[in-house]
């Protein structure tokens, strides 16, 4: 029996027909999700053609990109059967913190030539510290993941908002950004964005380690199961505290892109997308249950996400159907990845 | 599989029948506006909302509405949609003013005019109009008129000033504008307590409660929006400080809005004086500007609704201009 | 009423085109125990999953008491009067004893009401639990009973449903000597009154023992079936597997000469668990180690390996001495670690054959600072091993680990290992719930590592298993070491006296 999803033959001796066959084999491929991204698209486009029009692709484009990279972060903690709720509190904090360095308006390195790249320093390093800090309470202390990273997260977005009011005489986040930072988020290569060939070579490395390297084995074996991997020599505790260290980095270079395409230091920022983070990794076939992920899956699921946002926000319905509906589609989207499990567990 | 299609037909036709409106549009060749909210955290928005579909349906327009559950990015991402839906005009109410600023540039870059409703932007060199309310004046008006009432009545006083978010510019604005009239007349009236309420009922109830418990003479109370009425007279009823004008051991109470309960509250007695935010008058200022706009004429960046101060006395001769009282009337007919 | 209770005619199963029965007839009299033998992957398991109701047949006949029945649940399945008890009992440990026996069937206060009547619930346990002869107040929780006792609450189980026909699967692999003995009883019992009894086991004494009649499975078809007498170990043996299998131990070239001493063990001591340890084991040599169920030897193997701690003693690989609670440095001399757990501690189920084999062994096999991978590489080093031992399976880097039968699955874990070519090789009870045949080349491949130079402990519960492969034998008891019987005078009544000495 192969593990993998792909075509499976009928079972013999079975009465289907050709329809039902590709419907069974869609519901069991790996690329289920694509189809229903394609199928949604397909039928807003009888409505609002502007879907598919190359600005708006554009634009979605763009949009995906950071929620990828946070997702990314976010799935390395899924695979070793861990989650981290702070991803989303790591971004503001770093927010804060980066803009409280390069802003013009009374920021530690106010006007300095030099102010980008420490004030990028400086979220890198909160995120790893606040990644670390995860992982070590989770191990170290033994207690649930759950709980570790629901204080972290609550601790720090309320540091952040104090850090913010700390820091700024009026107002509710820190404006004035300088140009070279604000760059990132519009500025790019030969006309490709920054954020892009940030995001692309983060996926690119992420792919690598996970397929190529010791340490993408060690992280699935972890997932799938700890003690056969400790007694197979992998280091339990370290490979967890470094997938915590890792979705922590993630968040702050997410962050990062997230800060200059906003121009503003806030500390509510990623707030509301925790869900789509998570949502992100599950739909795109990380497992919850540990051992499971790839890039390719992940890119997957945000754009699922990101598509069914923007169509929504395109067809500008009135407010009570766009939760209704976003609800909707992503229950469609978990009932038929449901039905493909117990395919396949039917064997 | 019959549930995938089931299910999903399901979805299409409720797609399919919300989304009529926005097409018939297309089809008339009327102009469209869209309608970007933060989030419906008190009457005062969802009020706005009706006022404002209202008045463009008067006008014959068609509006698109999104809402931004308070994400500033996701907002920034909603005005790009609308933009590629080719809107005419914007109204926006954004959560952070300064993140607020890229969406400016992109609105104008299409050439579609934006509008910030009651809550301007950082100060910024992009083209846009701002449609606020002067905050300062109306509370600094009503706090006058309340210090007058305390004055008439005599004695002297101990007031608690309950903030709004301090992330939020307007609230800011009002309890600067009460703290101005308040810290001039130190000589009868003692600000003993500032609460913050970050526009959180249990923080508002809690805030409020502690204040009370430790200053149980409070006489005056200045709130800065009627969206914290109830929890006030639930927390004055439960320290036995809830009475009426002229009762004994009734405290002063200014509020700020014009919502119906601060309509209900002035027309039972109980409250003395209300600012209110001039929500009619504000939504024509934005429309007169698109008016003006799509015209060709100039206009002001900054257009101010001066709002006014509604009293126990002033109530019938001026409540058609509070946004609340319409809204109390429709549901007390 | 006919004598016979159960008729199986013409069972046919394919899954995914792969036949996996063939025209599978049983037939069962009412009172009688049927003895079902067979290699993993003869189709035992699939031909009671259909009759229990978790599979489907293709097609053929099932008849219980003359009507035929096609149960499509368990639920089904407990209706018709069939309670299958499995290898991996289905008890909630965190529930009591009462509760877990009516677990879908409470007797209620008011008809259909959610209300649970408690007085009558316990009344029913007490005497349910009376039936087999169980000594334990109806209130203890699952989680506080051995082994043994949570299969008599199985069995309460599957009589409080009234079952005419319970099906036994490997009942006997956990059990001490004593609860295996209770459980007979009970079996004879049941018989007594009448209910069918099917029963699985690869321990064939107990079949020939226990069974009125056996079949024999072999690939999906009958291949031998008859009242007990027409049968002997060695024709069971010879129909299962399909060839005579002479012995059951494959030969060994013992190692002549003194060999160096590879593992070396002082005093070593962990309170509650063991008390001073000591012994030598040489290259070359099988070290059988013998005891009860909790007599501290599965305990030992993994202090040895670095996986639990404790409090004094020293351990010295090959004259140096081995820091302890440091696995990888285990690894690193060249120790193996072959648990008794190789679901939950051996294997990752979900995972590939090659990804299991390959786990152990990948910082070995990477290259430069950042540890890169070669993905063919692994596949094919994974897939030489796994050939080596004679894993049968088609693409190692296709198949999860959870599609093999329990011996394949254990050729897996010992693939794991060879592929780091240990020196020190402990095994925990390594032929635990696998086949004649299965076991059979376990011990060969055990032989061909000792013949090649390297050091076996080899934990087993099995007396005849250690007789047949070690030269010497470390008898423990209660956390103790009871003593050493060299080759000459294994004797089984000897060893099982030393392990019981109070």
């Amino acid at each position: 029996m192969s593990e993998t999803g792909g075509v499976l033959s009928t079972v013999s001796g079975g009465t289907r027909s050709r329809p039902m066959n590709v419907v069974r084999w869609l519901l069991l491929s790996d690329y289920l999700v694509l189809a229903l991204t394609a199928l949604y698209v397909a039928a807003l486009w009888f409505f609002v053609p502007e879907i598919l029009s190359p600005t708006n692709l554009r634009d979605v484009f763009l949009q995906i990109l950071p929620l990828f990279v946070a997702a990314m972060g976010l799935m390395m903690v899924l695979m070793v059967a861990q989650i981290d709720l702070s991803a989303t509190s790591i971004m503001a904090m770093g927010c804060v913190v980066g803009a409280s360095i390069m802003t013009d308006q009374g920021g530690y390195l106010a006007e300095h030539a030099s102010a980008p790249v420490v004030a990028i320093l400086a979220m890198v390093a909160i995120g790893l510290l606040i990644g670390v800090l995860n992982g070590v309470c989770t191990i170290v202390f033994d207690m649930p993941s759950f709980l570790v990273t629901l204080t972290t997260m609550m601790f720090f977005s309320g540091a952040a908002v104090w850090y913010t009011a700390a820091h700024t005489s009026s107002g509710s986040s820190i404006g004035g950004l300088p140009p070279a930072f604000i760059e990132i988020g519009y500025g790019g290569v030969a006309g490709i964005p920054y954020a892009a060939i940030i995001t692309v070579a983060l996926a690119i490395v992420v792919h690598l380690v996970l397929t190529r390297t010791v340490f993408g084995r060690w992280v699935r074996a972890v997932g799938l199961n700890p003690r056969a991997a400790a007694i197979s020599g992998v280091p339990v505790r370290a490979v967890v505290v470094g997938c915590f260290a890792l979705s922590g980095l993630f968040s702050a270079l997410a962050a990062i892109i997230y800060t200059a395409r906003l121009e503003a230091g806030t500390p509510i920022l990623g707030q509301r997308i925790l869900l789509d983070v998570i949502g992100a990794a599950v739909i795109g076939g990380v497992s919850l249950f540990g051992g499971k992920g790839t890039v390719i899956g992940v890119l997957v699921g945000v754009l699922f996400l990101s598509v069914v946002d923007n169509g929504l926000q395109l067809l500008g319905l009135s407010l009570s159907s766009v939760y209704a509906i976003k609800g909707g589609v992503i229950l469609v989207a978990a009932v038929t990845d449901a039905i493909r499990h117990n395919l396949m567990a039917r064997g | 599989m019959q549930i995938n299609r089931r299910q999903f037909s399901a979805t299409f036709a409720a797609v399919a029948a919300s989304a009529t409106m926005p097409l018939l549009a297309r089809a008339e060749g009327g102009k469209t506006i869209a309608l970007m909210f933060d989030a419906f955290d008190s009457d005062f928005w969802i009020t706005g909302n009706v006022i404002l579909k209202a008045k463009a349906k008067e006008n014959g327009w068609t509006t698109l509405e999104t809402i931004s559950n308070r994400d500033q990015n996701k907002q920034n991402d909603q005005l790009k949609a609308m933009v590629e839906r080719k809107v005419d005009g914007i109204i926006f109410i954004p959560t952070d003013n300064n993140a607020a600023i890229p969406a400016i540039r992109t609105a104008n870059a299409a050439n579609i005019p934006i509008i910030f409703f009651n809550r301007p932007p950082a100060p910024n060199d992009n083209k846009y109009v701002a449609i606020q309310a002067d905050n300062r004046k109306i509370m600094q008006t009503t706090v006058s008129n309340l210090v007058d009432l305390a004055k008439k009545q005599g004695g002297k006083y101990k007031a608690c000033v309950l903030i709004g978010d301090l992330g939020d510019n307007n609230a800011v604005q009002r309890r600067d504008g009460a703290l101005d009239i308040l810290n001039a007349n130190k000589d009868i009236i003692e600000v003993v307590s500032q609460v913050a309420t970050e526009w959180n009922a249990d923080k508002t109830f809690s805030g409020l409660t502690n204040a009370i418990q430790a200053h149980p003479d409070i006489n005056m109370l200045i709130s800065p929006s009627d969206s914290e009425d109830k929890i006030i007279e639930q927390v004055l009823k439960t320290a036995g400080k809830w009475h009426k004008t002229g009762e004994d051991g009734h405290v002063l109470f200014a509020g700020f809005d014009g919502d119906q309960n601060g309509y209900q509250l002035l027309s039972t007695k109980y409250m003395d004086v209300n600012g209110v935010q001039n929500l009619f008058y504000e939504a024509d200022l934005a429309y007169g500007a698109f008016k003006d706009i799509w015209a060709g004429k100039p206009v002001d960046k900054m257009l101010i609704d001066p709002g006014f101060a509604i009293s126990q006395a002033t109530l019938d001769s001026k409540r058609d201009d509070m946004w609340g009282y319409h809204v109390w009337k429709e549901k007390n007919k | 009423m006919s004598d016979l209770l159960l008729k199986v005619s013409g069972l046919n199963k394919s899954f995914f085109g792969v036949p996996v029965l063939r025209d599978v007839g049983l037939e069962l009299h009412r009172g009688a125990v049927l003895g079902l033998v067979g290699e993993n992957g003869s189709g035992k398991s699939t031909t009671m999953n259909i009759l229990g109701g978790v599979l489907a047949k293709d097609s053929g006949r099932v008849e219980l008491d003359g009507e035929e029945v096609a149960p499509t649940n368990s639920r089904d399945a407990l209706a018709l009067g069939i309670a299958f008890i499995h290898q991996e009992l289905s008890l909630f440990p965190n529930l009591s004893v009462e509760e877990n026996i009516f677990l879908d069937h409470f007797p209620r206060k008011f008809a259909r009401l959610p209300f649970v009547d408690r007085r009558t619930l316990r009344d029913r346990a007490q005497k349910a639990i009376e039936l087999v002869d169980l000594r334990v107040s109806p209130v203890t929780p699952v989680m506080r009973l051995p082994q043994g006792e949570r299969q008599l609450v199985e069995i309460a189980k599957a009589l409080s449903r009234q079952a005419r026909l319970i099906i036994f699967d490997e009942p006997t692999t956990s059990l001490t000597a004593r609860e295996t003995e209770r459980l007979f009883t009970i079996i004879g019992r049941l018989r007594a009154q009448g209910i069918s009894i099917i029963y699985i086991s690869h321990i064939l004494g107990d079949v020939l023992r226990l069974c009125d009649e056996i079949a024999v499975l072999r690939d999906g078809q009958v291949v031998g079936a008859g009242p007990r007498d027409d049968f002997t170990i060695e024709r069971l043996v010879t129909l299962m597997v399909g060839r005579t299998i002479d012995r059951l131990f494959p030969e060994r070239n013992p190692v002549s000469g003194p060999q160096r001493t590879a593992l070396s063990v002082r005093g070593v001591s962990q309170p509650g668990i063991v008390k001073d340890i000591s012994f030598d084991l040489s290259l070359g040599e099988v070290l059988g180690v013998s005891g009860l169920m909790g007599s501290g030897r599965s305990e030992l193997a993994r202090i040895l390996f670095g996986l639990d701690p404790y409090s004094e003693g020293e351990i010295r690989v090959q004259d140096a001495k081995l820091p302890p609670l440091a696995p990888r440095a285990a690894m690193d001399r060249g120790m193996a670690f072959l648990t008794e757990d190789r679901r939950g501690e051996g294997l990752m189920m979900e995972a590939s054959i090659s990804d299991n084999i390959v786990l152990p062994s990948l910082v070995e096999q990477s290259s430069g600072f950042l540890r890169w991978l070669n993905p063919s590489e692994l596949t094919k080093a994974a897939r030489d091993v796994a050939e080596r031992i004679r894993v049968n399976a088609k693409a190692v880097d296709r198949t999860a680990v959870r599609t093999l039968s329990g011996g394949n699955q254990q050729k897996v874990v010992i693939a794991k290992w060879l592929l780091r070519a240990p020196s020190i090789f402990i095994l925990d009870e390594p032929t635990r719930g696998i086949d004649v045949g299965a076991k059979y080349e376990v011990y060969k491949i055990i032989n061909e590592m000792v013949g090649a130079g390297a050091a076996v402990l080899f934990i087993s519960s099995e007396i005849e298993e250690l007789i047949g492969m070690a030269d010497r034998i470390m008898v423990m008891g209660r956390g103790e070491v009871r003593g050493f019987f060299s080759r000459g005078s294994f004797d089984r009544e000897t060893l099982m006296g030393a392990a019981l000495w109070e």
